[in-house]
């Protein structure tokens, strides 16, 4: 077991010495440079031009920048910015995480807590009109694009209610649009596994001689079948936490939210190599681990599933 | 996952031929009749059927040319003659989705044509050979899997350059992931199976074995799987023209109608909401169609 | 998505409305003859802390500066006290995209400039009416020679650290955008500077290498930086923790959040009226728009849709200046391009758009056609009789096919020895202001038998294409003379200049530029930019489309505001004048 964590660790390393590899390559090899950026429209000299260029490291060929990147990072040290002058990269995710974050955590306990009970539900009461219904509109909730009703939101709410903020962070009330497009998702997302998971449950014999040793319904669904239900549901969960940063892009857009997701797609956009280095290195550290907990927990709860 | 054997597999080795085609038309209308009873996934389907049409001769249904402009019409709101209005640069905005569809069709299912091939392919090669092939492919597939596409899909959009073509190909090329792991799945358990013992021990090649024998036997759930798919990859496609990435007009696309309105959902509303009525429609008929098909092909789930 | 509304426009420039016409009326402000002629020889392409912004787009917006037409004496006015307003509260103001860094020599950026300039003061400024002001000097003097200044500084000015203002300040900063190592960004400002002495503690002097007229509008209104603070720091350090001496100090930087500035206590004009001044980052057009309607921010410092800022501008609830940019909405076209080398295309190309209907569908009026190079808006300067090219399909036509372009295979698109008259042109990703205007010329070149084909990329991919002469064509605003109210145009129309996106290279042009940099005298100067205008319109290195217009709103809450003004970024320079009343 200890042997097949340390292999799969080591697998992991070099996952993430390929991935941010070919990221700073592919980077690299698009053309355009943050010094472009930098400059602006001022009125520069090519000696200028140069001199940012040299003073950054980036007129030496791309590997050597990967190779100078790598010691830093190994050193713990993410570099600074090119285009948010000299800030360390460090500074940029602590400030930009936490507000990914706690988005994120809002919008999973809202989806929480009214997709779970509306999943088991469902299965329970499956074809019936409660499970139609649910599970349409829970089809509905993915379906909609999340840019799209967030717009749709705030027109309704900020622009013609005028109950909420049309955008920013702040008081409470700004929470509420972009936490509900974003549990919107995670909702349908999560009341559809529940419902699938629980189905699946409901047909395995230990709820069948649950049934058969007379126990209320209540007492099966709640003793047997849900929490078995729940820890696919649960791994699954683990397993999507990289998706935290996809998920939330356009919403932080929409909003004005100053999150990693937006940090991401601006940096990528101005070229600024070491934030999205460092965004992408971070992801692939999530993933990993997410693939590894996820075997781990899988081999815990089905112990058919040998590791070899 | 599906480690229960299809029935046709049961009755593949019994049957002969023509008792092979008959077991299978038997088990379609079976699914059919089981299909039936969820009218959603009906409905679903009833809607594909019409955008599938539109996208074959969007010409014939479109009232205007999707592309010619009035500019004096910027914006300017729906009557009988343009029921959905004009977008802002004049254009007619129900020619305009009419046509679009074609482009989410385009993408939907080539993307995902492109996955599938890609999924099955890999996917089989895994779980058919094993070992370290397969030890290696898994852990290709895991990263790709747990990896957030939409940041792939940035990432190489940017750098590739947007087109139609790019967005299909990277795409297609990034979300083949969990047809891999379904078919890798599939085809572990299918190649203990006796009847490809049997076909290996009479001397059929790796390749006839693979082709003929396990994918086959393989293909419900892929299908249901890429069913449901297909809704997120309109999606995807619309997040990308919402990041400027997708397609690039004049080229009606949904996403990028949505985009355009944007900046003008206080005034011209008419020229997001209706692309987004459209995309959230069309992805709605899909995922109901792919329950529909889950419910009918994938006996876990079958009472 | 930064990219998503880098929309308008790049340059927000001088204007002229009614309110600013009074206002000229009534400035009577004395000039310094002596030197005012250099001045006027050139005026800053650019204000000089904020040196221009950036990108087409991406983000940037510069401040320019102009000084009124017609003078060739740059006035001075001297600041005048604020009328009695009322203590407290904080105003908002939105922003469209990150806030990078709080340096002075990164503050091109309209974005970074309106908080720059809360917490720096330079020696002189440019004021919204593109006056000069004496901010931190009490007097200056130049030499007959133009090759000295001699500034006074002003007494009892404090850092907000408490460290007392004095000349090593100013000669600190001037020679530290003059050392190369720093790779100053504005360092090509200062190229002319020879030495910078510090006599005494209220006394800086100048010395130049050679006469550089605009070095006053450019130069010497760089924001001051603390010796004692910067110099400790660096550039990267400071950017985070800037120390100046203007009347709000750093409370708050969130980059992309907001960043708050609060009341200097000990600011050396008194305490501004607002405790706080906030710049929040909103990247959707439509929402700040929102943000501003229902009170949630007081100004928007990056422009709306045209829509919103016509709307604005009707509703009394409001104060809006409009002013029009100095920076030409264009096609830069690669001149060393096979087909775009063809000055007859280029020409019909002209004659294909009808660039009014543009202006008036698209941009619902919001802004002027363009004749050439530069705006009408700098009466001293636009020369009305060039080449013109009114919309005309069948000329457009009949000069293709002159050319030898024929579409000989049926297919609508025009051919010459086998090659399609066809070509891309790249737009900045998510330019929702630019982007329609590409469609729309699309339409008009289809008509004619011109295929463009239209991509997209970020800002820093294009201008890099495009000065590597790897990209066909692009849509942005850039100015070509004029920022500063200078027709200079050297950067950008020269052979071998930076900015020369569309490679255009004319031997007459680069001499009639040289000749232009080095005339005093007015009169001549302006027959020689007359023949620079001339020449663009005849040879139509890129397609000039129109001058936009610039709206600064601010809700009326907001009292203290000037009369008028020239230069709508400008205006927040002011805020230390302006108060909150409900």
């Amino acid at each position: 077991m200890f042997q097949y964590i340390v292999r799969r660790l080591l697998q992991g390393l070099i996952v993430i010495f390929l991935v941010t590899l070919a990221t700073f390559g592919l980077m690299h090899l698009a053309p355009g440079s943050p010094v472009d950026i930098m400059i602006g429209e001022a009125e520069v000299s090519q000696q200028v031009i140069d001199a940012i260029t040299k003073k950054w490291g980036l007129d030496r060929p791309w590997y050597e920048q990967y190779l100078v990147w790598l010691g830093n990072m190994l050193r713990g040290d993410f570099g600074q910015s090119m285009v948010r002058t000299g800030v360390p990269v460090s500074q940029m995710l602590l400030e930009a995480a936490p507000v990914t974050l706690k988005l994120n955590l809002y919008a999973f306990a809202v989806a929480l807590v009214v997709a779970i009970p509306a999943g088991v539900l469902a299965a329970v009461r499956r074809y019936s009109l409660f499970d139609y219904s649910s599970m349409v509109g829970a089809t509905l909730g993915v379906a909609l694009p999340n840019f799209w009703i967030g717009l749709m939101l705030i027109i309704i709410f900020a622009q013609k209610l005028r109950w909420l903020p049309s955008g920013g962070s702040g008081s409470w009330q700004h929470y509420i649009l972009p936490v509900a497009v974003l549990a919107t998702e995670q909702m349908a997302v999560l009341a559809r596994l529940t419902r699938g998971a629980t189905i699946e449950v409901l047909h395995q014999d230990f709820v069948t001689t649950a049934r058969a040793k007379g126990l209320s319904e209540v007492t099966v669904i709640f003793r047997h079948v849900v929490r078995n239900a729940l820890l696919p549901v649960i791994t699954i969960i683990g397993y999507r936490l990289a998706f935290i940063l996809s998920g939330t892009i356009v919403v932080e857009t929409v909003f004005a939210w100053p999150g990693l997701g937006r940090l991401f797609i601006l940096s990528i956009d101005r070229l600024d190599y070491q934030v999205v280095q460092a965004i992408v290195f971070l992801l692939t550290i999530l993933v990993v681990i997410g693939n590894l907990l996820t075997d781990l927990v899988y081999a815990y709860i089905d112990p058919r599933i040998r590791i070899q | 996952m599906a480690e229960v054997p299809r029935s046709a597999v049961a009755t593949e080795r019994i049957s002969g031929l023509s008792g092979l085609e008959r077991e299978r038309r038997s088990e379609f209308s079976r699914a059919w009749r089981r299909f039936k009873r969820y009218r959603p996934g009906l409905v679903g389907l009833a809607f594909i059927g019409i955008l599938v049409v539109f996208a074959l001769v969007p010409g014939l249904f479109a009232p205007y040319d999707p592309i010619a402009q009035d500019t004096a019409m910027r914006g300017a709101p729906p009557s009988w003659a343009h029921p959905l209005g004009f977008d802002h640069v004049g254009r007619d905005i129900l020619s305009r989705i009419i046509w679009g569809s074609r482009i989410a069709m385009l993408v939907g299912l080539g993307a995902t044509a492109i996955a599938v091939t890609i999924g099955v392919m890999i996917g089989a090669t895994a779980g058919f050979f094993g070992g370290w092939v397969d030890s290696i492919l898994s852990r290709f597939v895991d990263t790709l899997m747990a990896f957030p596409t939409l940041v792939l899909l940035i990432v190489l959009a940017a750098i590739i350059g947007p087109s139609l073509v790019t967005v299909i190909v990277v795409i297609g090329t990034t979300t083949w992931a969990s047809y891999a792991r379904v078919v890798r799945a599939d085809v572990l358990s299918l190649r203990e199976r006796e009847f490809v013992l049997a076909a290996r021990a009479s001397g059929a090649g790796q390749a006839r074995v693979i082709l003929r024998h396990i994918l086959p036997n393989a293909m419900g759930p892929v299908i249901v799987l890429a069913t449901l798919g297909i809704g997120g990859i309109i999606i995807l496609e619309s997040a990308l023209s919402f990041l400027g990435l997708g397609v690039q007009p004049p080229t009606p696309s949904w996403g990028a109608m949505i985009s355009d309105g944007r900046a003008f959902i206080r005034h011209y509303p008419q020229i997001a909401i209706a692309p987004g009525v459209a995309i959230t429609l069309t992805v709605l008929a899909f995922n109901l169609f792919g329950d529909g098909l889950r419910d009918a092909l994938d006996p876990r789930q079958r009472e | 998505m930064p990219r998503f509304d880098e929309l308008l426009r790049c340059t927000p420039a001088a204007g002229l409305t009614r309110r600013v016409l009074l206002k000229r009326a009534t400035a009577g402000v004395a000039g310094l003859a002596a030197f005012g002629l250099f001045a006027a020889c050139r005026g800053a392409q650019e204000e000089a802390p904020s040196p221009t912004p950036a990108a087409p787009a991406a983000a940037a917006s510069p401040t320019p500066t102009r000084p009124p037409a017609i003078v060739t004496t740059p006035a001075v006015v001297t600041p005048t006290p604020a009328p009695e307003g009322k203590y407290g509260g904080e105003m908002i103001v939105t922003g469209h995209h990150e806030i990078a860094s709080l340096h002075p020599d990164d503050a091109g950026p309209t974005v970074h400039w309106v908080i720059v300039t809360q917490i720096h003061n330079g020696m002189i400024e440019l004021d919204e009416n593109y006056q000069l002001e004496l901010v931190l000097a009490e007097s200056y003097d130049v030499a007959e020679d133009g090759l000295t200044y001699t500034f006074k500084l002003r007494d009892g000015v404090k850092f907000h650290d408490g460290e007392i203002f004095d000349s090593n300040d100013v000669k600190y900063t001037f020679e530290w955008y003059m050392n190369p190592d720093n790779a100053a960004v504005n360092a090509a400002l200062f190229r002319n500077i020879d030495r910078v002495e510090a006599p005494d503690e209220r006394t800086v002097i100048i010395h130049m290498k050679q006469p550089d007229a605009p070095f006053l509008v450019r130069a010497a209104t760089t924001f001051i930086l603390p010796e004692h603070h910067h110099g400790k720091v660096g550039k990267e350090g400071y950017a985070s923790n800037p120390i100046g001496t203007g009347a709000f100090k750093l409370k708050e930087w969130r980059a992309a959040e907001f960043t708050t500035v609060e009341a200097f206590d000990e600011h050396f004009r008194g305490r501004p009226y607002l405790d706080r001044f906030t710049e929040k980052i909103v990247p959707e057009a439509s929402v700040r728009a929102i943000m501003l309607e229902t009170g949630e921010a007081d100004s928007a410092v990056w422009p709306l849709v045209a829509e919103d800022n016509l709307r604005f501008a009707k509703d009394p609830n409001y104060t809006v200046f409009r002013t029009s940019s100095v920076a030409v909405n264009h096609f830069p076209l690669n001149n060393e391009h096979p087909i775009l080398s063809d000055k007859a295309v280029r020409q019909a190309m002209m004659h294909a758009i009808d660039r009014q209907k543009v202006i008036d569908d698209i941009f619902r009026g919001t802004a002027v056609l363009a004749t050439a190079n530069l705006s009408p808006a700098l009466e001293q300067w636009y020369e009305p009789n060039v080449k013109q090219y009114p919309y005309d399909p069948e000329r457009a036509k009949q000069m293709l096919e002159e050319a030898g372009w024929v579409d000989t295979d049926g297919d609508g698109i025009r051919e010459k020895d086998g090659v399609k008259l066809s070509f891309t042109c790249t737009t900045i990703t998510g330019d929702q202001a630019r982007r329609p205007e590409a469609e729309v010329v699309q339409q008009y070149f289809k008509a004619v038998g011109i295929d463009m084909q239209l991509a997209e990329a970020p800002v820093a991919t294009i201008t890099e294409k495009l000065r590597a002469g790897q990209m066909d064509a692009s849509l942005f605003n850039w100015t070509y003379g004029g920022g500063g109210g200078d027709p200079d145009a050297s950067a950008t129309l020269r052979s071998n200049a930076v900015n020369n996106f569309s490679h255009y290279k004319n031997p007459r042009m680069d001499e009639l530029l040289d000749n232009g940099i080095k005339e005093v005298d007015p009169q001549k100067r302006k027959e020689i930019y007359s023949e620079v205008q001339k020449l663009v319109a005849e040879d139509v290195p890129f397609l000039y489309m129109m001058f936009w217009d610039w709206f600064n709103i601010f809700t009326k809450r907001i009292k203290g505001l000037p009369e008028s003004a020239l230069a709508g970024s400008q205006l927040y320079r002011k805020a230390y004048q302006w108060w909150i009343e409900e």
